[in-house]
Parts: C-alpha cells; sequence; structure tokens
C-alpha cells in the first residue's frame, strides 16, 4: 500500500514539478508569468495529429518512432515558446510586470483559439504508447511502466538541468540573470541569447508534461493545459518566486498531496480534495509569504 | 417547382412574407461547445426542413434565425436577445444548463417556449429556468439508473463500484441514477466509491483504491464526460482492472476509443444508435438524411434530441393552434408516451424532461462499438432522487 501510494504520489507531483520548472525558468530571468504555458504544453499535444475538425483524430507526428517523435515534440515545444519571446515578449521587454502577465494572458487566449479552429471543441483520442501503461510488480506495489517512466523523466530533466546551469556558460549566465539581470548585462551577458534559452527550455519542458499527459490519459482537449498551469503557477509561488530548486520543491510537494489526499480523505470529505490541498497552500503562505526558497534578491535589502 | 411558385406567391403578396415562422437558435457556434451544439442544431434544421416541405406549421414556413453564444454565459443572454430581435417567437439554446440558460431565460422573460439542445440537468426546464422551458434529452438519472437495472438483468452484476467526476452536474445525475436504482435490485451492492475531477492528470490514487478490495467489482459505475472519462478508461484497464465499465450516454460515440485501444466490456446507454446497427428504421432514415446534409454520420447520440425537440414542439403547436408559449406547454405537457423516431416521451407540469426513457445499450468491444440490447427502466426515477442531486 504505501510503496504503492509513494509511485502515485511521485508521478503525479514529478509531472508538476517539471510544469513549475518551466514557469520558474522565465519569471527567473524576465519577471514574467508566463500564463500561455499551459497552452505551450496544449500546442505540443496537438502537434501528434493532424490538423482536422473532424471528430476521429489522425496521428500524424505521433505515428513516428519514439527516438525521433520525442525530439521532435520537444523541439516544437521550444520553438514555440522561442517564437512567443521574440514576436509578443520581446517587443515589451520594458514594460511592466503586469503588462507582461496580461499579454501572456492574451497569449494564451490566442493559442486555444488557434487550436478551436484548426482542431476542433471536441476532444480527440490519441493513443501514444499505449503499451507503457502496463503494469510492473515492484516489491508488493503494481505501478503502471509509465510511472516509472515519469519518475525516472523527471529525474533526468531535472539533473540534465541542474548540470546545465551549474557547469555551463550559458547556465552561468542565466543564473547570474535570474540573480540581477541588469548587473549581469553590465558585464556582458547577452540578455537576448539567455532570454531566448530560457524561453526554450520552457517551452522544452512543457513539451515533455504534454508527453507524459498524453501517454497517461489518451487524450488531446484545448482546455487541457489550463488545471496543470494553475498548479505550477502555485507551486512557484509556494517554491518562492524565481527560485528553481523551489519550484521543482513545491511542485512535487502539491503533487504528493494532491495523491495522499485522496487517498487519505474520508469518502464525504474526498470531492472537497482541492480545497483541503489549496487551503494548506494559503497556510504555508501566510507563515512564509516570500515562498518557502525564496532566493536572496527577492527579500528587502535595508 | 414548388419552390419557385411559393416564391412567386411570396413576392406578388408581400404581406404573406411576414407570416413565416421565426424559430431562434441561441447557440454555440465557437469555442467549445460548438462541437456538441452544432450537431443537435444540424438534426433540428432536419426536422425544420421536413416539415417545411411538407407545408410547414400552422400553414406557416418556418424560418431560422441564429445567435452565437461563443460558449460564453454572459454572451449566452445577450445571444438570446438577439435572437429575440430578429423575431424569434420560440427559441432552441445551447447544449448544456451553464450555458443555454441564460439565453433561455431571455425566452421566458417573453412568455416564449425554450428547449436546450440536449441538456440532461433536471435544472433544465421548470426548476431552473421557468414554465415554459424544456429540454429534448433524457435526464442524467434516467440514463445511471438504466445502466444499474441492465447490468443486474443482463449481467448478473451485483457489486459495484461508484467513480464520480465531480467537475460538472451531469456527471453527478448519473451517479445519482445509479445510486438510487443498484441498491434496490436483488442482491446488489455499492461496494465502494471515490471521487476525481475532469481534468486530474492522474487518477492513480482512485485505482489503488479498487485493488485493494477484496474482489474485483463486477461493474465500475463511470459518472464521467470527455476527455476525463476516456483518460479514466485507459488507466483503469492499463492498471489490469477488467470489471465491466457503465457511463452515462456523454461518451457514446467512437471518435475517442483510439485512447484505450481493444478496449472491451464498456457499455452505454443511447436514444439511438449512430453505428448503423438500430433497429429501428425511423433512426437510419434519419441517419441517413444527417449523412447526406453534412457528409458525415453523426459522431455521437447529442445529434438526436435536436430532432425530437423540433418533433415534439411542432405536434404541440399544431395541437394548440398557435405558438404563445403558455398554450404550447399546456399540450406539451398532455404528452404521455408521444412516439418519436427515438421512442416515446413524456412532459408533466411537473417535469419537462424524461424521467424514464426506452434507451438503447451500446456495447463496445475489441475497440467495436455495437448495439446489443434495449431497457427501459421499471420505475421512473422520482422527483425527490431528481432533485436531491
Amino acid at each position: 500500500m504505501s510503496l504503492q501510494l509513494l509511485f502515485d504520489a511521485m508521478a503525479l507531483g514529478g509531472i508538476y514539478a517539471v510544469a513549475a520548472l518551466g514557469i520558474a525558468l522565465i519569471f527567473g530571468v524576465m519577471r514574467l508569468v508566463n500564463f500561455a504555458h499551459g497552452q505551450f504544453i496544449a500546442c505540443a499535444v496537438f502537434a501528434l495529429i493532424v490538423p482536422s475538425a473532424d471528430a476521429l483524430a489522425v496521428m500524424g507526428l505521433g505515428a513516428l518512432p519514439a527516438p525521433v517523435l520525442i525530439p521532435l515534440i520537444l523541439l516544437i515545444g521550444a520553438g514555440l515558446a522561442v517564437a512567443a519571446e521574440a514576436l509578443v515578449f520581446r517587443p515589451m521587454r520594458n514594460a511592466s510586470p503586469v503588462a507582461l502577465m496580461v499579454s501572456s494572458f492574451a497569449l494564451g487566449v490566442a493559442l486555444q483559439n488557434l487550436l478551436l479552429v484548426l482542431y476542433g471543441g471536441r476532444p480527440k483520442a490519441v493513443s501514444l504508447w499505449a503499451e507503457l501503461g502496463h503494469p510492473v510488480r515492484i516489491a508488493g506495489a503494481s505501478v503502471p511502466l509509465l510511472q516509472l517512466i515519469v519518475v525516472a523523466a523527471v529525474v533526468v530533466v531535472l539533473a540534465g538541468l541542474a548540470l546545465m546551469l551549474r557547469k555551463t556558460r550559458l547556465g552561468l549566465e542565466m543564473r547570474a540573470a535570474a540573480e540581477d539581470f541588469t548587473m549581469a548585462r553590465m558585464l556582458g551577458v547577452r540578455s537576448n541569447r539567455v532570454i531566448s534559452a530560457a524561453f526554450a527550455l520552457s517551452g522544452g519542458l512543457a513539451a515533455v508534461v504534454a508527453l507524459v499527459l498524453v501517454a497517461q490519459t489518451g487524450v488531446a482537449d484545448v482546455r487541457m493545459g489550463g488545471q496543470i498551469m494553475l498548479v505550477a503557477f502555485i507551486a512557484t509561488v509556494v517554491g518562492g518566486m524565481g527560485s528553481l530548486s523551489g519550484a521543482v520543491a513545491a511542485g512535487l510537494g502539491i503533487g504528493a498531496a494532491s495523491a495522499l489526499l485522496q487517498a487519505g480523505l474520508p469518502a464525504e470529505a474526498r470531492p472537497f480534495r482541492d480545497a483541503f490541498l489549496y487551503g494548506g497552500v494559503i497556510l504555508v503562505l501566510l507563515f512564509r509569504p516570500q515562498g518557502l526558497f525564496a532566493p536572496v534578491g527577492a527579500k528587502p535589502r535595508v | 417547382m414548388k419552390r419557385l411558385a411559393l416564391a412567386l406567391a411570396l413576392l406578388a403578396h408581400p404581406a404573406l412574407a411576414q407570416e413565416d415562422l421565426t424559430v431562434g437558435f441561441a447557440i454555440a457556434k465557437s469555442g467549445w461547445m460548438e462541437a456538441y451544439d452544432t450537431p443537435a442544431a444540424t438534426a433540428a434544421m432536419i426536422r425544420i426542413d421536413e416539415i417545411n416541405a411538407a407545408g410547414g406549421l400552422l400553414g406557416r414556413q418556418i424560418k431560422v434565425v441564429e445567435a452565437d453564444t461563443r460558449t460564453d454565459r454572459a454572451e449566452s443572454a445577450k445571444a438570446g436577445l438577439d435572437v429575440l430581435d430578429q423575431g424569434a417567437e420560440m427559441m432552441v439554446v445551447s447544449c448544456d444548463y451553464d450555458f443555454g440558460a441564460p439565453a433561455a431565460l431571455v425566452a421566458e422573460g417573453e412568455g416564449m417556449n425554450s428547449f436546450f439542445l440536449c441538456a440532461e440537468d433536471v435544472k433544465a426546464g421548470i426548476q431552473g429556468v421557468g414554465p415554459n422551458s424544456f429540454s429534448a434529452s433524457v435526464l442524467a438519472p434516467v440514463q445511471g439508473a438504466t445502466m444499474a437495472e441492465w447490468a443486474h438483468a443482463k449481467r448478473e452484476a451485483r457489486t459495484a463500484y461508484v467513480l464520480e467526476d465531480t467537475f460538472i452536474e451531469y456527471n453527478k445525475g448519473i451517479c445519482t441514477g445509479f445510486n438510487w436504482m443498484f441498491p434496490q435490485l436483488d442482491g446488489a451492492k455499492i461496494v465502494g466509491s471515490d471521487t476525481f475531477k475532469n481534468d486530474d492528470a492522474s487518477v492513480a490514487s482512485q485505482i489503488t483504491r479498487i485493488k485493494e478490495l477484496p474482489d474485483e467489482p463486477d461493474v465500475i459505475m463511470l459518472c464521467s464526460f470527455m476527455p476525463g472519462a476516456a483518460a479514466a478508461v485507459r488507466q483503469l484497464r492499463a492498471a489490469g482492472i477488467n470489471s465491466l465499465i457503465l457511463n452515462g450516454s456523454a461518451v457514446d460515440g467512437s471518435y475517442w476509443l483510439e485512447a484505450t485501444p481493444d478496449l472491451s466490456g464498456f457499455v452505454v446507454p443511447v436514444q439511438g444508435s449512430i453505428y448503423g446497427d438500430d433497429p429501428r428504421p425511423e433512426v437510419a432514415a434519419f441517419n441517413a438524411a444527417y449523412k447526406a446534409k453534412t457528409g458525415n454520420s453523426p459522431a455521437s447520440q447529442y445529434a438526436y434530441p435536436g430532432y425530437i425537440l423540433i418533433d415534439l414542439w411542432a405536434k404541440a403547436v399544431e395541437r394548440a393552434g398557435t405558438v404563445d408559449g403558455a398554450a404550447v406547454t399546456v399540450e406539451l405537457e398532455k404528452m404521455r408516451d408521444e412516439p418519436t423516431a427515438f421512442g416515446p416521451r413524456s412532459f408533466t407540469s411537473e417535469l419537462h424532461h424524461q424521467n424514464t426513457a426506452l434507451m438503447q445499450i451500446i456495447e463496445i468491444t475489441g475497440g467495436k462499438p455495437a448495439r446489443v440490447d434495449e431497457w427501459r427502466i421499471s420505475q421512473p426515477v422520482p422527483l425527490d432522487a431528481l432533485m436531491n442531486k
């Protein structure tokens, strides 16, 4: 029972952590809360199927073998995010954070309506890697192979990102930009490059979430990114805006808490699971308004 | 030639052109609801075309005016006012209660009849709009109760597990009907229940709870709709749970079956079969007419209520001799097992909905849907059970 629960919690938390990281990365370099992130996820999902308003979905890219498909979808996610940065956010570089946030909302609505025009409003079936759903027995727990892969993929993505941030020049520049953007620019960090890279990474992470979601649920829906985006945003706030590790930890925490509440609450209280979950979030923020792992820069300096 | 003659007659007597009877469609023509409203509205047009071809209603041709709700509650009220301005004398509103009610309330304010295209919540009628509002579909609790009684009688279901998606009222309605019917059947017991939300990224915890039961339940009543229902089914089957899965009509259609390849043991109650195997010739004729008009067969059963609503309303108008809301309502409320192409329909002064209906049973086997049976619940779902959410 407990091991099973642990896997359930980690698989859900892992998805939220990757999504939260995608938002935190952009917030770190640009102070932009990208509310279009959920639509990036939806776009990456719909990229798998041929555009058509017919009820029956026809696999397009989704029919490719995994070794080709995965990098391709990651590239599409990254490309979409970079294009969004170049076309929407770059001209607004000096706008206030509120204006940026509103424009990200607008971008999200525009992308969602684009999907509606191309694919129609009906959810579509996307059978991606159905064989991954089969359960594997591990020490008495029966865990779908996909859950194991999700957990492993999250670990690989997070480790890879941590390495990149610590060991490469781009990573160094990104961390410097997240710390103090103006200062970093004065010291020779090329802002466009860093911001584009952050968007590319964020878009790639959105594509990872998209692939996991599709493999898990088997459906594509124009509204599908919304709920994950909300949880991920809350995770970045709880983790401390701008803190990458904080976003990951909080994403994992919220996913795990959600799975534990689902398992632990009495039947009458279970429909209100999310109320308990977000009640917990409020409690955390009451005690640590700056978030659990607020970066040094977020504190007011005396 | 007939059309031409009629057109000439109209030209000759401009006053006659005023005599067209106007039906207003305040429905979603954009946004996600469009995918549900358009098929039902198309079906309504088919019945309107048939009536017009047969000489019209009360000797008047039916004219259709439309306005777009854009899948937005606030826009729905505006769309209602819009079709009113265009001269609507009866209003057809969006499929879902939440999106159709604002427009239906506009109609109610004018003492006009309104019909929801396919709402299955008891509120879409007297209880939530007013005395002149109707829905053409079958109440969600009837679908749940049909599944309970049919599975008990035909599949020896004795233990059931209820998995409820708490996202919309429709889902709660399905479970309400099942929870009312199943425990009163001989030897039947609900062994557990759980909830999830349609957009949950995973239902792993819920599945873990089912797997902890001492015995796999005979049936799982899944009260959900797309896309959450397809996601839940994929995860249930992937986890190796082989219980018969029962559902409401909302998951009808083969468009989502790819989500769980080779799905078997999945049952849906519907008003008519879209798969070409409905034994009633009227249904086959409608499917052919729909295909002729749109190029495709209906994607789900939710086209049918659109045809039924115009059919029933037109009959009531003929009997009342007027389109006045109150007079037509009186005639509609006299209908007891009024025959339609998709089975008998009744309305009463308490309920403008179907609390019992002959439903076709569709079972999916090896990824292929087919009509296997039909069933009408032995007693109507009582109003108390309907209102007690």
